[in-house]
């Protein structure tokens, strides 16, 4: 095998992969493809290189397939839920504090002293549409 | 559905939309994340987290595009940036080679060489193929996983990783061949005489 021939099967060698896969140009393609009907040595190269690739593939999806835990199922739900019950809600809490004082001084002198305090509180949540939110 | 629709959708319609959709994503990203942080208990915290994050800017998502591809890349972003920032480890971003075909120099295998690479690979146990993946470094395993298991295309890969296609070229073929080589060493360790396919020349007689 000459020092020529041997450059160009160790170009064609690394760009099987690109073959194989499907990432390459017609030309490219074709050109690899007649230096492989010519070439006994990557012929075989090449189509060893094509089923270690489906190989691998096969025995990687085989054995990474597992199952998420049932409780990491459940939390993610219910987390999703929790940030969407605070979506809906509207929370208006308003507090209010008054105090009214008040002298009155009458026409014989006498000073009449009130003082009204009026406290107010309230809460609202006002919740929109959620009744789809709490299917369980 | 349309944009102004979307506008439109209530957050009751939006959680249904993403338990429908996105949810049934849960066993494949926790097999992911298994192979991300390399542990049960943090594969749990990264797939809770990225479903999180993908349900509070769901309604970024454009309806249509490839969800599995934008929780992958929710996934991924999130195990770089929360699980691995403490780990001052060297990146090999930095240095990655991209004319990796010029720099891998190829030989051809002998056909004996070549058919117990196969019977090995057929017939290595479950835990050995696993030993394997997680002993690669982890941009290549990442790429691997991605592209073999998944299937993602070399384009989808480089949006979902935030690097070039060529890098994630790179990084798929060194990592599938340091898949290989271990793979190999694990054969010869069960008694199967394997020899390295590509990191020896082939003898001549």
């Amino acid at each position: 095998m000459s020092a020529y021939e041997l450059g160009a099967c160790n170009q064609i060698l690394n760009s099987f992969i690109l073959l194989i896969e499907g990432n390459i140009d017609a030309p490219a393609a074709q050109s690899i493809e007649s230096h492989l009907s010519a070439c006994p040595n990557c012929n075989a190269e090449f189509a060893h290189e094509r089923t270690m690739h489906t190989l691998l593939q096969d025995v990687l999806r085989r054995t990474c397939n597992e199952t998420a835990p049932v409780d990491l199922h459940d939390s993610i739900y219910q987390q999703i839920h929790a940030q969407l019950t605070g979506a809906f809600t509207t929370e208006v809490i308003s507090e209010f504090s008054m105090t009214e004082i008040s002298i009155e001084i009458d026409e014989f002198g006498n000073i009449e002293h009130r003082e009204v305090t009026i406290e107010h509180t309230e809460e609202i949540r006002f919740l929109d549409d959620s009744s789809d939110s709490d299917k369980s | 559905m349309t944009s102004t629709e979307l506008v439109k959708e209530s957050a009751a319609d939006r959680a249904v939309r993403f338990e429908r959709d996105a949810l049934v994503f849960t066993n494949q990203l926790y097999a992911a994340a298994l192979r991300y942080t390399k542990n049960p208990h943090d594969a749990k915290d990264l797939v809770q987290d990225t479903y999180l994050k993908a349900f509070a800017s769901f309604h970024q998502f454009e309806p249509g595009t490839n969800l599995k591809a934008w929780l992958y890349r929710v996934l991924t972003t999130t195990f770089i940036n929360t699980y691995r920032k403490d780990q001052r480890r060297p990146q090999i971003s930095g240095g990655e080679i991209e004319d990796w075909q010029l720099a891998d120099a190829a030989s051809h295998t002998s056909n004996l060489g070549k058919s117990a690479e196969v019977e090995a690979l057929e017939n290595l146990p479950d835990s050995d193929i696993k030993r394997a993946l997680l002993d690669i470094p982890e941009e290549f395993r990442i790429a691997v996983y991605l592209a073999d298991v998944e299937g993602f295309s070399y384009k989808e890969i480089a949006d979902i990783v935030g690097v070039p296609a060529g890098t994630v070229m790179s990084r798929l073929h060194r990592g599938r061949k340091q898949l290989r080589e271990r793979l190999t060493e694990y054969a010869k360790d069960l008694g199967y005489s394997v020899k390295p396919s590509k990191s020896s020349k082939e003898e001549t007689p």
